[in-house]
């Protein structure tokens, strides 16, 4: 092989091997718990109005409440806010 | 600190999309003299666009991306779909350039994938370190 063809080839494998070293998912997904399921039934709420409530939808909150979504900051604060609680009360490490 | 927000998105986005796509197929098709492939390929891809239109019109999460909306957790999937596209288009350019390289000396249009990628990758990675999250 030609020296210039394996001199591009090493550039262009190590321009490409940065979008190769952090694959979304992987074994150190954080998992906690949350009280936002019993909260929900608590003030007699549907997912899909506690959803509309946040600015989220129906989907998500059913995420967050499995355990399949750690939401974000702003909106675990948000949750937090409209049942008059705070983070640390409703998600549990 | 903003409430975070679902956008609504627009229900006709991805059939836009799709028709316009289409119309490019088409007009590429018939500059090449495949004139009967050309109008199939317009009505396919019109057909195309009216189921994605339809589909736009659920509640689940894929209609959410379909109209260009979603909450955060609906765009954050979109991110992570995207990422594991860009990675996998990154091992077949790679391993195309390899294969090339294999029969003629050269990566040719592979080659040329993995460079665009690479450097996209490191512009993207300098822009939004700078950007607040």
């Amino acid at each position: 092989m030609p020296s210039a063809a394996r001199l591009r080839i090493a550039l262009l494998a190590h321009l490409c091997k940065g979008s190769l070293t952090h694959f979304p998912y992987g074994k150190h997904t954080f998992h906690m718990d949350n009280r936002v399921r019993e909260l929900r039934a608590t003030h007699d709420l549907s997912q899909g109005q506690l959803g509309d409530a946040l600015g989220v939808s129906r989907q998500t909150i059913n995420a967050i409440e499995n355990g399949r979504y750690l939401p974000s900051l702003p909106l675990a604060i948000a949750i937090a806010r409209y049942f008059g609680s705070t983070v640390e009360q409703i998600f549990v490490a | 600190m903003t409430t975070p927000t679902r956008r609504h998105g627009f229900r006709a986005a991805s059939a836009i999309i799709l028709l316009l796509g289409g119309v490019g197929v088409a007009i590429a098709t018939w500059v090449g003299g495949s004139h009967g492939w050309a109008i199939a390929a317009i009505v396919a891809y019109a057909v195309l666009a009216g189921g994605a239109y339809v589909w736009a019109g659920r509640s689940n999460d894929v209609a959410a991306l379909m109209r260009g909306g979603g909450d955060e957790r609906q765009r954050g999937l979109d991110r992570d779909a995207t990422a594991i596209t860009a990675i996998v288009m990154s091992i077949a350019a790679v391993l195309g350039a390899l294969i090339s390289i294999g029969r003629t000396g050269n990566p040719g249009v592979y080659g040329e994938f993995c460079v665009i990628g690479g450097i996209t990758y490191a512009v993207s990675l300098f822009v939004l370190q700078r950007r607040r999250h």
